[in-house]
């Protein structure tokens, strides 16, 4: 049975991208205090480095949920219904 | 691809009998022709051939829609590994297994920030262990490769890899480490331009409540000395580069929906046949819109022409534009040659399969879908090869 949707079907994919999505704005706020001090070059550079890692991730879900329809705990949760993580998300 | 080594040893009163090899993952099966005192032995290895593909871009392993429009040529959806950790970044078809190189990092998210070490930098990347399992997984043999967890930032438990038909490694440094360089039978490099950069990063994050134009702009220009540093020096050893600029159809157009891309592709590279337009090796402006094909605004306009790229002889064919229609794209298919199809159409066929993935409309993915096909091909003449060195070698 395929379900076409365009949001998290699984309860763990829609905390991930709650996750990453907090993940983004705290490492931007992050970034932007740590990057006011000139000699914290280097610590400047890893956390904007950060912030694009946690972006790209969480590009990439919207990606996989949107244009491949694909959750990707899809396959975890066929063999482990029962858990918390896939409980069929409702909106 | 697999090595094989033959063994002759003397059979008695048998006429078959089986033997293997001591890396364990051939089975030999001689036979002794009854008739004669003539050995005659063939050869089954179960061990297939595995060819190397990399793929390098600054948007880690997040090119699913390019893995798609790749594996998709070969055949076969590429998913990741069943039942496995949900946060797993490889990506399994029937012939392609894609591995992301970030599970290659030797230094975690936490590792990184105390080490003080960005991502792109060769010191959070395990190289040795890159080279290791790509050499075992192209010879035949399983590995157990970490996975770094994106969400997490942390490394988890390894999973278990099959060596592949193809095996394709994309992320950021593919081809940085010589060992790793030496192993790939082809490789790609996608060049995106700082502007187009800016551009889909604005497209990809403004929805974000965390994200802002200051933002975007800040966290590519952090990244750009390591980035310069890294990565873009990776694209003199690529086989194909498709370097993404902006349009030239439009004035100032900073958008980075009309694009202009170009494929460079070296020249005497083995298997490897590039494009062309009308006559290889000769320099053509080709805009198909006209008397015979209609076009919408801003049209299309192709080049193609020999170059030099970092002392190597290329051929580079540009696409600037945009398809609007189904018989843009057939009309232009038809005028290419070298495509390496396998039926008129295919191109068109494999675009329009991903119509709704970005690029489906410009040159990013028609270029993407050629090099898809120009690996098929190289696979194809890899084996057709190996199979008539096998019958040649025959006692």
């Amino acid at each position: 049975m395929m379900v076409i949707t365009a949001t998290a079907k699984y309860k763990g994919t829609k905390m991930r991208e709650e996750k990453l999505s907090e993940m983004i704005e705290e490492k931007v706020k992050e970034a932007t205090e740590v990057c006011e001090a000139e000699e914290r070059l280097e610590e400047c550079r890893v956390a904007w480095d950060e912030v694009e890692e946690v972006s790209q991730a969480r590009a990439d879900l919207r990606i996989k949920l949107k244009l491949l329809n694909h959750d990707p705990l899809e396959s975890f949760c066929q063999e482990n219904p029962e858990t918390d993580e896939c409980r069929i998300y409702e909106d | 691809m697999a090595v094989s080594t033959i063994y002759s040893t003397q059979a008695l009163n048998s006429t078959h009998f089986l033997t293997s090899s001591s890396s364990s993952k051939q089975v030999f099966l001689y036979r002794r022709q009854p008739q004669t005192n003539r050995r005659f032995n063939t050869l089954i290895t179960c061990a297939q051939e595995t060819i190397v593909i990399g793929l390098a871009a600054d948007s880690g392993c997040g090119k699913s829609t390019f893995m798609r429009r790749l594996t998709s040529v070969f055949g076969g959806a590429a998913k990741p590994p069943k039942g496995g950790n949900p946060d797993s970044n490889t990506l399994i078809s029937d012939t392609t297994t894609v591995i992301c190189l970030d599970d290659y990092h030797s230094l975690d998210r936490y590792g990184r920030k105390e080490q003080k070490v960005t991502a792109l930098d060769p010191r959070a990347n395990d190289f040795d262990l890159m080279y290791e399992q790509v050499k075992a997984l192209k010879s035949g043999v399983a590995v157990e490769k970490p996975i770094y967890n994106h969400v997490t930032g942390l490394l988890d438990p390894p999973e278990l890899i099959q060596p592949p038909k193809i095996l394709v490694i994309e992320g950021l440094h593919p081809m940085f480490d010589e060992r790793v360089r030496d192993l790939l039978d082809f490789s790609i490099y996608l060049d995106i331009s700082n502007e187009v950069k800016f551009a889909w990063k604005i497209q990809r994050d403004m929805a974000e409540r965390g994200h802002s134009l200051e933002s975007i702009k800040a966290s590519i220009e952090a990244r750009k000395p390591d980035f310069d540093a890294f990565i873009d020096p990776q694209k003199q050893y690529a086989d194909a580069v498709i370097e993404v600029l902006p349009t030239t159809l439009i004035p100032d157009d900073n958008e980075g929906k009309v694009l202009r891309v170009r494929l460079i592709m070296k020249e005497g590279v083995k298997y490897f046949s590039p494009v062309y337009l009308f006559d290889e090796g000769s320099t053509i402006s080709w805009i198909p819109c006209g008397r015979k094909l209609t076009c919408s605004y801003p049209g299309i306009k192709f080049n193609y022409e020999p170059d030099s790229y970092f002392d190597h002889e290329v051929s580079v064919l540009e696409m600037d534009g945009q398809f609007d229609r189904l018989d843009e794209l057939i009309y232009v298919e038809s005028h290419l040659s070298n495509l390496s199809t396998k039926f008129y159409g295919e191109v068109t066929q494999q675009m329009l399969k991903h119509a709704d993935f970005p690029g489906s409309n410009n040159g990013t993915g028609l270029f993407q879908t050629i090099v898809g096909l120009k690996i098929r091909d190289l696979y194809e003449q890899l084996i057709a090869n190996k199979a008539t060195a096998r019958a040649e070698a025959k006692a």
